[in-house]
């Protein structure tokens, strides 16, 4: 037992708080929401560090034994996405000062986004489903408080759908909760899943199953439910976005992962056949998606969907190797996805349009943010050596191992029509004649909007090329959740 | 051997930081001499006693992706044209583009290339195989749209992409399915065990993605489309990408998994029909181009499906004769482009209808032009290759020897003497067409931008040493038999393959009198060009893959725009009821077929009548709620609902949470009510009959999909539940009375404290919003 494991919690939770008090003081906000990332960042690294070497943390809060409080379970797996979601919060954390109003800096950015990276944390963190519905509601709220932040009238129309379909999945959230713990009679994940296998998920416990399910797909944006995130994603400022983009949606895919491999892990054939078939459709019609628009914002948006259907892809094919692509494919997202909201933040910004008809020619006046867009371009595609790949890689392997022909076939299809939605931004957005820059005074800014992005791309650059420094522990973490009694006894300490 | 591969890389790397130079030097010098470097390195392997080598770096060896170079006479082939003619390119192009070119972009595409094609053809791992492959895809994807100010460029540029890197991943999937079954990502491993992939039921599936991959990429019939387009790069990067090396980079695949896959009969037959195909249509078409690089660009589809049937027959006259034309063709090709490059250069033109009667002015040019061409047509003459590897090919489409003689196998052998010669007579035509064209007739000055005048001697420099490359491979073709093409030959074979080069046969020698049937037929077809150019309304007419390729990508973004547009309309109530739908079908489903649902009423209690009264209320009070028109009732109603929830929890003895309920009930009303005044008048949405079916389908069906879940769950009741441990410890370790109350502030402190984190950020957003500057209403 150690109280590392609710660092990650606790620290931004505390510097949400303290930001919110100075929060008309700008400037000494900012230097120190940068700092204090910096600094969490920094302590996540460690803690993970310790986890890789010494195996996971638990921490039984208030010193409530399993499974009767709340447990933290700091494992190898959890403590991968939390320090994946720090690198995030860096990035964009000095990204902010470019793109937000004084009125959005002013009211409560910085405690909506240390309290939404606390959520996340918890999220990836906590032991215990009743919990996890918690957390779900922090960064749900935090959400919700950075989504109507400026109040476009664009904005609050977008925001009313979003915050009305997570209204509603919480709502199922905690009913099946109720349903499950009827049933089961307990809400610690561990124990659930001693229990559930036990009686080798029979009756009424499937279905429960794959409500919870639902609820973690319609936040993970899976076909059919994830009609209600392409446009509110794009609505607010593009900080916002790249948070909701980076993060959001993967703490549903976490969840799913996380249930499916630890609780509902007896009736494989019939569940995960479900999800190969979805992750096909959720690819596909993702991908048509992002081909429909000229919105640039929009094609980025459309593309969070076609890489959760990768992700569930792996879940599906329930393999060791297709496992670890899926996590593989989860931290490669969650980067590329950060990255490309903040550069077309910067591309819209510098081009005064989001109308890829209205642009042209912008390398000549903007080369590192059409460079940069080329690559997180291929990087998003899969393209090797980028990190992309190497998740797709293992993930095409996994599936053709298990004879799931169909599904690798989507697969490739779907990789080449995102690299072509994403060229289509390139050859007519950055390519063209030489114009006129039409803003000429934003160039300074840009520069400063292009820093943070760079550092994101370079880990995609270095999660591909460096494959051999990650994919052991991403391996490890595969193997674990393969068998899940190592995390019940690291819990339950039988 | 990892540097000469990575050295390009590096420079490239590091030639953006030369900038500031590049107005004293051409940066063309400099990256000269890198593949001259790597040529030299590498010819040091030549001679007949030459033995593969295999050298392995390590990179990601726990995904079995390590950097396993494997130098064998093939690859000897390829890395040797890659990085002599690189060389030649290089420093063509140091005439050819002019310094206020941007010229940095140009070197680094252009290195990244060549390392990426030497990547392709020393790899013996097929994920550095397969990197390296889309890598130069890429490059040449950034180098045709170099002058991207141009549509056409663009449009040349993407359609290269798309349809080469469809073919990059269909050799993903090629590649990823022979790992899987052999468990090796080593090509020379999956050779040894062939049998594995052979046998497979898959084999079909596997043969077809790997073909795909390698026919996209050498432009082979029906995806040779993209090639004419990408003749929008600048010269030095036709003659160099596609036409020389990269374009053969599909041929390479075929040829390096041959050893494997031409025992197979659906090898032969797919492989030596879609070649002879692309051959004859190839210089079919060609001959209707009025652009001189887009005669090259269908010549060269012609040559490659020349060179790719070969390797379809098989046979070791046939392999023999293909590595031999990959030789033979980027020697006489690489130099034709040049030449057109040079008549573009100086004349200010590529139309040929522009051009005539360049010889007088361009002397030298003509000459190397009157070597390339007649040794592209197959000219019997000594001292031109061409003729040597195209008499080669007539003989091995003659001698199939090795392939059976029934059924599609039969027919396909039968037909191919045929087709070759048919494909030869265009070729000859179009080579002619191009000298003379160009260089003899009549000259319209007038029509020209330019006044035409020799190039200068450093342009002509490299089309001249790949001519003398021509003609000395013509007088001695001995010189590089045994050290090098017989080499080459054998590894794609996979055994010794020996074989003589001659020139002379005798009169009766059959493929002699196929050629003199090309020299005649062809003549005349020349000379009489004006008067059956009309076929070409006929065929290709108006149907081209040109015209199924745009309308597809067209389309493409139309069809994904109608069918997004068919479900993404903004509207809120329909997103939920797809939503509540899926969940509704599914879960159903699942229910259905796991048998999940139970009923088990031996546990329940007594309903007495009060409950049977509160539950009647809340029912008829929720209905109400979607009944009414007005705002205030619905809120008074939805009242009625929490009171009779407060009510049960009363008859259930939780005087604690009633008291709660009843708290929260009174202040949400009156929350509701003072809000609602500003809001404008609840107005009932007209909806269509069918609509509001649904909704009221989907919503019973879901009320009624969760009660009976609530019912299973209820009945299923398998394990003690925990909070048998909260009633026992409450007081004995929590210190307090009420369980409730330990459980939120002890026993699950932590969600106590974030649901009030909770409530403060829905605080802090709410007084953002109403703090909002410049809103209307405010003064």
């Amino acid at each position: 037992m150690s109280n590392l494991a609710a660092l990650p919690i606790i620290l931004p939770l505390l510097a949400g708080i303290v930001v919110a008090f100075i929060h008309k003081k700008t400037k000494i906000v900012r230097i120190l929401s940068q700092v204090i990332s910096v600094v969490n960042l920094i302590a996540v690294a460690w803690v993970f560090l310790q986890v890789q070497q010494n195996g996971s943390i638990i921490l039984e809060t208030g010193g409530w034994a399993a499974p009767y409080g709340i447990i933290l379970v700091g494992d190898l797996l959890s403590m991968t996405l939390v320090l994946t979601t720090n690198i995030i919060a860096v990035a964009c954390v000095f990204f902010a000062p470019q793109s937000l109003s004084k009125h959005q800096e002013e009211y409560y950015f910085y405690s909506f986004f240390f309290l939404l990276v606390a959520g996340v944390s918890g999220a990836f963190l906590t032991g215990d489903l009743f919990n996890l519905f918690v957390f779900f509601e922090v960064l749900l709220m935090a959400s919700y408080g950075l989504i109507v932040l400026g109040n476009g009238k664009v904005q609050l129309r977008e925001s009313i759908k979003y915050v009305l379909i997570n209204l509603f999945s919480s709502m199922l959230f905690v009913t099946t909760i109720a349903f499950l713990y009827s049933v089961v009679g307990t809400v610690n994940m561990a124990q659930i899943a001693v229990r559930v296998q036990e009686v080798e998920q029979q009756g009424i416990l499937t279905t429960i199953g794959i409500l919870f399910f639902f609820v973690f797909a319609t936040k993970a944006a899976v076909f059919p439910l994830y009609y209600w995130l392409p446009r509110p994603y794009i609505s607010p400022n593009p900080v916002v976005s790249a948070l909701f983009g980076a993060l959001l949606t993967k703490v549903g895919i976490y969840s799913i992962l996380r249930t499916f491999t630890l609780m509902f892990n007896q009736d494989v054939q019939l569940t995960h056949t479900l999800f190969i078939y979805l992750a096909a459709l959720t690819m596909l019609f993702g991908v048509i998606g992002a081909l429909s628009t000229h919105n640039v914002k929009l094609i980025i948006a459309y593309n969070i969907i076609p890489a959760v259907g990768f992700m569930l892809m792996g879940i599906g094919i329930f393999s060791e190797v297709s496992i670890s692509g899926t996590i593989y494919y989860l931290v490669h997202d969650m980067i590329i996805k950060g990255a490309l909201f903040l550069l077309v933040g910067a591309l819209v910004y510098v081009a005064g349009t989001s109308d890829l008809r209205k642009m042209g020619g912008l390398i000549h006046h903007h080369p590192v943010l059409g460079w940069m867009f080329f690559m997180a371009s291929l990087v998003l595609a899969g393209i090797p050596p980028f990190s992309g790949f190497i998740g797709k890689l293992l993930l095409l392997r996994g599936g053709l191992a298990q004879d799931e022909l169909m599904i690798v076939i989507v697969a490739l299809i779907s990789s080449l029509l995102i690299l072509f939605s994403m060229i289509r931004i390139f050859i007519r957005g950055f390519w063209g004649e030489k114009t006129e820059n039409p803003y000429p005074e934003r160039k300074r800014k840009a520069a400063k909007m292009a820093w943070p992005v760079a550092i994101l791309l370079s880990f995609s650059v270095l999660l591909g090329v460096g494959a051999e420094w990650f994919y052991p522990t991403i391996q490890s973490i595969a193997e674990y959740l393969m068998d899940p009694q190592i995390y019940i006894d690291s819990v339950l300490k039988e | 051997m990892l540097l000469a591969v990575l050295l390009p890389f590096i420079i490239a790397i590091i030639i953006p930081f030369l900038s500031k130079w590049k107005d004293k030097i051409h940066p063309g010098y400099f990256v000269t001499i890198i593949p001259a470097l790597i040529f030299i390195y590498f010819a040091r392997f030549l001679g007949s006693n030459f033995e593969p080598v295999m050298r392995e770096y390590s990179w990601i060896p726990s995904l079995d992706i390590n950097m396993v170079f494997y130098l064998d006479g093939l690859s000897l082939l390829f890395v040797l044209l890659i990085s002599g003619i690189g060389a030649l390119v290089a420093f063509y192009s140091i005439f050819y583009l002019h310094k206020s070119e941007q010229l940095g972009h140009f070197y680094v595409y252009f290195l990244l290339f060549m390392g990426s094609m030497l990547g392709v053809v020393l790899s013996d791992n097929v994920f550095v195989l397969y990197s390296f492959w889309e890598f130069t895809s890429l490059s040449s994807f950034l180098l045709i749209g170099f002058w991207n100010y141009k549509k056409e460029s663009r449009y040349g540029a993407l359609k290269s992409m798309l349809i080469t890197v469809f073919g990059g991943l269909s050799l993903l999937g090629a590649l990823v399915f022979m790992t899987v079954l052999t468990n090796t990502t080593s090509i020379q491993e999956m050779i040894s065990q062939q049998q594995l992939i052979l046998n497979s039921e898959y084999f079909p599936l596997i043969l077809a993605l790997l073909l795909l991959g390698a026919f996209t990429k050498s432009a082979q019939f029906p995806f040779h489309i993209w090639l004419p387009d990408a003749m929008e790069a600048p010269t030095p990067v036709s003659a160099y990408l596609h036409s020389a090396t990269m374009v053969k980079a599909g041929i390479y695949l075929v040829a390096r998994y041959s050893p494997m896959l031409s025992s197979s009969d659906w090898f032969f037959i797919i492989v030596s029909s879609v070649g002879i195909i692309t051959l004859c249509w190839g210089s079919y078409m060609a001959v209707r181009q009025t652009d001189l690089k887009g005669i090259l660009a269908f010549s060269t589809i012609s040559q490659l499906g020349m060179i790719m049937s070969m390797l379809g027959f098989g046979t070791k006259v046939a392999v023999f004769a293909a590595v031999f034309h990959i030789l033979n063709h980027a020697t006489f090709k690489g130099s034709l482009f040049m030449v057109a490059g040079i008549v573009d250069h100086e004349a200010g033109t590529r139309d040929i209808r522009k051009l005539g009667g360049l010889m007088t002015y361009l002397p030298i040019t003509a000459t190397l032009a009157l070597f390339g061409t007649f040794s592209m047509a197959g000219v019997p003459l000594p001292f031109l290759n061409g003729f040597y590897s195209k008499e080669l090919f007539f003989d091995a489409s003659l001698h199939l020897d090795e392939i059976a003689n029934v059924g599609v196998v039969g027919f396909i052998k039968m037909l191919l003497p045929y087709l070759a010669v048919f494909g030869s007579i265009f070729t000859f035509v179009y080579s002619v067409y191009f000298f003379f064209g160009t260089f003899r007739g009549k000259s319209h000055l007038e029509e020209l931008p330019k006044k035409p005048h020799e190039a200068p001697i450093g342009m002509l420099i490299s089309p001249i040493i790949l001519i003398l490359g021509v003609i000395l491979i013509g007088l001695f073709p001995k010189w590089i038999n045994e050290p090098f093409i017989a080499h080459a030959a054998s590894a794609v074979k996979g055994l010794e393959v020996q074989k003589e080069i001659y020139f002379w046969h005798g009169f009766l020698y059959p493929p002699l009198i196929m050629s003199i049937t090309v020299l005649v037929f062809g003549t005349v077809l020349y000379l009489s060009r004006k008067q059956w150019a009309p076929v070409y309304r006929i065929i290709p007419g108006v149907l081209s893959m040109n015209k199924f390729y745009d309308g597809l990508v067209d389309r493409l973004e139309t069809y994904s725009s109608t069918v997004t547009k068919g479900y993404m309309n903004g509207s809120l109530g329909r997103y939920v009821r797809l939503v509540l739908a899926a969940i509704l079908i599914v879960t159903f489903a699942f229910m259905a077929i796991t048998g999940g649902f139970t009923v088990d009423t031996s546990n329940l209690a007594d309903v007495s009548l009060p409950e049977i009264f509160v539950a009647i209320t809340m029912v008829i009070a929720a209905v109400g709620t979607i009944l009414t028109n007005n705002r205030i009732t619905a809120i008074l109603i939805l009242g009625v609902v929490g009171y009779g929830l407060s009510m049960l929890f009363v008859l259930y003895r939780a005087p604690d949470l009633a008291l709660t309920q009843l708290i929260i009930e009174t202040v949400t009303v009156a929350l509701f009510l003072l809000v609602f005044y500003h809001l404008p008048k609840l107005r009932k949405k007209e909806e269509a009959a069918s609509t509001r079916m649904l909704n009221l389908i989907i919503s019973v069906g879901f009320g009624a999909m969760m009660t009976m879940i609530a019912i299973s769950a209820h009945s299923s009741k398998w394990f003690e539940s925990i909070s048998s441990y909260f009633i026992d410890n409450t007081y004995k370790l929590g210190g307090g009375d009420n369980m409730v109350n330990v459980i939120l502030v002890d026993f699950r402190g932590l969600d106590t404290l974030f649901e009030i984190v909770v409530l403060g950020i829905a605080a802090m957003a709410i007084y953002g919003l109403i703090r909002l500057p410049g809103k209307k209403e405010e003064k």
